[in-house]
């Protein structure tokens, strides 16, 4: 197993959450939202957000319109639903517990029972 | 010097390198490819992407007039990513029925399992392909190894030629879209929409070209050669298409043929392995020749049996298996080719096996080339005017006949755990002796590569007769070596008889006599159970009133018939 593929597992999982929670701030386009997650170093390569956000415009989360450029062809922004809003904030909840859980875990100093 | 090309990528416009124009279609093509087969969804993500690559590369290409070069492009492909990066891996964990829709890239591909692996991991591969429980396919393995070692060898082959599935794009193409109705149909309409939008794709631009090419020749007579080479550009492309269609057509033809091709190869190496394991085990167990019958040239060849057997499997068996692999390659390219070197010595085998095979065949012609023969001359005691009985015997103890006649057939039997050959291939005929004596002659004759081992095989035949008191009584076979089996080996037996002696011809001789010259001419079977007088010339029969009766008889119904 490589250190790689479990890096990007785990934050695969919560690719979704930030998608919804950078369009939470406001709409957004494409390019918005990728240098949001690259800063963050959420994800390595772009290729990986576009089926994601086509799957979850599908479900109703997102939606876009699109929005005239200065500088070029008019640019897709997305826009979060309602939907969307309450899907994130259920995530959110999922997201504190679980790093609760985890953290929990991570610190528990072993126990001298044995 | 470079080609350039004008593309609308996501709405810029840019001037691109001829190969870096390529190497980005491919590349959106390969992204397409591995995204979801649903085409809306499909036709929005390229979209998307598109729009974003033109972003990337107007930040890149300042100028207007810069053109974007294969390294740009390259660049692009880094920030962007693989194309297997682009497929929606979330969606297994997601909805896994929906999974295999959506994420698998084309139809399953069969590799090995380096996960699940006994051996090679070769069963769970296959187990993976088929759809079925690994522990089926191990079992079904197991069994072509034990009745005939197909199985095993089989293994082998798949075991060298499949890879292993290492990639996670490669492990999901293993698990990939189950083979059946359904998938097969989307899969064929798929290519199809493919070539008819390269149709289009192509027709559109091969007309715009020839227009092209057209208006420049009105405008510009003097450039008519530059016009005339956009316009084979035009062609060139249509015909490009057209052999894209053709291309396709034939690869699903190709995979019926495939599978035809190796159930076929599959159906010939398993019967030959059977067929020789079964030969090897009946020989082994030492079962009655029967069963088994050999071409001629196996016997008395220089060669032992089991090399010749070997020969043969190879020399059938090598054809096949290359049919067997090139059948895996048309269904699945993913099947490595033979190495070199792999198929080299399978040629050397096949040729070494090809020539003992002439080497045999040649010496099995010249083994035929001479006739020798033995004779032998035995006088008989028999006084004049006595009458002599001249019978057939065979041994039923050697070979069993229930219908004893002159053949040229000739039976392996077995005489004290040694195989001989047995035949009935006598042939009798009755003279005038020359001289005052009554004797029998003999002869033997068989066939060698020259005149003296002709005659050493014609003297190892055996072949008895004797006189009970008046009777003789003459073997209705003859045995030799089980290697002269196809040695057109004869037995000629002459009875020469004094002037006057008389001979009585018993049934037993009907199917032996063999153009026995008498006055009459009585066919050969109507003389047996009949006297004959031997006169001055032939042989004269003394109670055959019957035959001639018989015969006029025949003809008189006969004429009343015509008239």
């Amino acid at each position: 197993m490589k250190i790689e593929n479990a890096k990007a597992q785990m934050r695969k999982g919560v690719l979704e959450l930030c998608i919804l929670a950078i369009l939470k701030n406001g709409d957004a386009y494409t390019s918005e939202i990728l240098s949001g997650l690259k800063s963050a170093e959420m994800i390595v390569v772009e290729g990986t957000i576009y089926p994601l956000l086509t799957r979850l415009k599908n479900a109703g989360l997102l939606t876009y319109r699109w929005e005239e450029s200065t500088s070029g062809p008019p640019r897709k922004y997305y826009v979060l639903t309602e939907n969307g809003g309450m899907f994130l904030k259920e995530l959110d909840k999922t997201w504190i517990n679980l790093v609760n859980a985890v953290n929990q875990i991570i610190s528990k100093k072993p126990t001298n029972n044995e | 010097m470079n080609k350039t090309i004008n593309i609308n990528l996501g709405g810029f416009f840019f001037h691109i390198d001829e190969t870096a124009y390529l190497k980005l279609k491919r590349y959106l093509e390969s992204i397409s490819k591995s995204l979801s087969d649903d085409p809306q969804g499909k036709n929005e993500i390229i979209a998307d992407i598109e729009a974003r690559i033109s972003e990337l590369l107007s930040e890149k290409i300042t100028d207007a007039r810069q053109v974007v070069n294969d390294q740009d492009i390259e660049d692009i492909i880094k920030i962007m990513g693989q194309p297997e990066d682009y497929a929606d891996v979330d969606d297994t964990f997601a909805e896994k029925s929906y999974s295999y829709q959506s994420t698998s890239t084309s139809t399953k591909k069969l590799f090995r399992d380096g996960e699940d692996k006994f051996l090679g991991g070769v069963a769970s591969g296959l187990a993976h392909y088929l759809d079925v429980d690994t522990i089926w396919v191990r079992l079904g393995l197991l069994a072509l190894f034990i009745f005939g070692g197909f199985g095993f060898l089989l293994y082998i082959i798949l075991w060298i030629l499949l890879p292993e599935a290492k990639t996670t794009a490669e492990k999901l193409q293993m698990e990939g879209t189950p083979v059946n109705i359904d998938n097969i149909e989307r899969k064929i309409r798929e290519e199809f929409n493919n070539v008819s939008e390269n149709l289009k794709d192509a027709a559109n631009k091969a007309s715009d070209k020839i227009k092209e090419g057209a208006s420049e020749i009105s405008e510009k007579m003097n450039r008519t050669f530059s016009g005339k080479a956009t316009k084979n550009n035009g062609l060139q492309d249509l015909i490009n298409t057209i052999a894209t269609i053709i291309q396709s057509i034939f690869k699903i033809i190709g995979k019926i043929i495939g599978i035809f091709i190796i159930f076929i190869s599959a159906a010939v190496i398993l019967s030959l392995i059977i067929g020789g394991f079964s030969i090897g085990s009946l020989e082994w167990l030492q079962v009655d020749g029967n069963f088994v019958h050999y071409p001629p040239f196996f016997y008395d060849s220089v060669m032992p049996n089991w090399l010749l057997m070997t020969f043969g499997f190879l020399f059938i068996g090598i054809p096949f298996l290359m049919l067997f692999i090139l059948g895996l390659r048309m269904l699945s390219s993913n099947v490595k080719k033979l190495n070199k070197a792999a198929s080299l010595t399978l040629l050397g085998i096949w040729l070494i096996s090809l020539l003992g095979f002439i080497f045999t065949g040649l010496d099995y012609a010249t083994s035929h080339a001479s006739y020798g023969e033995i004779v032998e001359k035995t006088p008989i005691p028999v006084v004049a005017n006595d009458t002599l009985i001249l019978k057939m015997k065979n041994d039923d103890s050697i070979f069993y006949r229930s219908n004893l006649r002159r053949s040229s057939h000739k039976e392996e039997v077995e005489i004290n755990g040694k195989k001989i050959t047995y035949s009935n291939y006598v042939k009798v005929d009755i003279k005038k002796s020359s001289t005052n004596e009554n004797y029998v002659i003999v002869t033997k004759s068989s066939k060698e590569k020259n005149k003296t081992n002709a005659k050493e095989n014609a003297k190892t035949i055996a072949y008895h007769y004797k006189l009970e008191d008046k009777t003789l009584v003459l073997d209705a076979f003859y045995i030799s070596e089980i290697k002269n089996l196809w040695k057109d080996e004869v037995i000629e037996i002459t009875v020469f008889l004094t002037e006057k002696s008389i001979i009585y011809l018993d049934n037993s001789t009907k199917n032996f006599l063999y153009d026995v010259e008498n006055e009459g001419d009585i066919y050969d079977k109507d003389m047996a159970n009949h006297h004959f007088i031997i006169t001055e010339s032939s042989l004269k029969c003394t109670d055959c009133e019957s035959i001639e009766t018989k015969n006029l008889e025949k003809s008189n119904t006969g004429n009343e018939v015509s008239f």
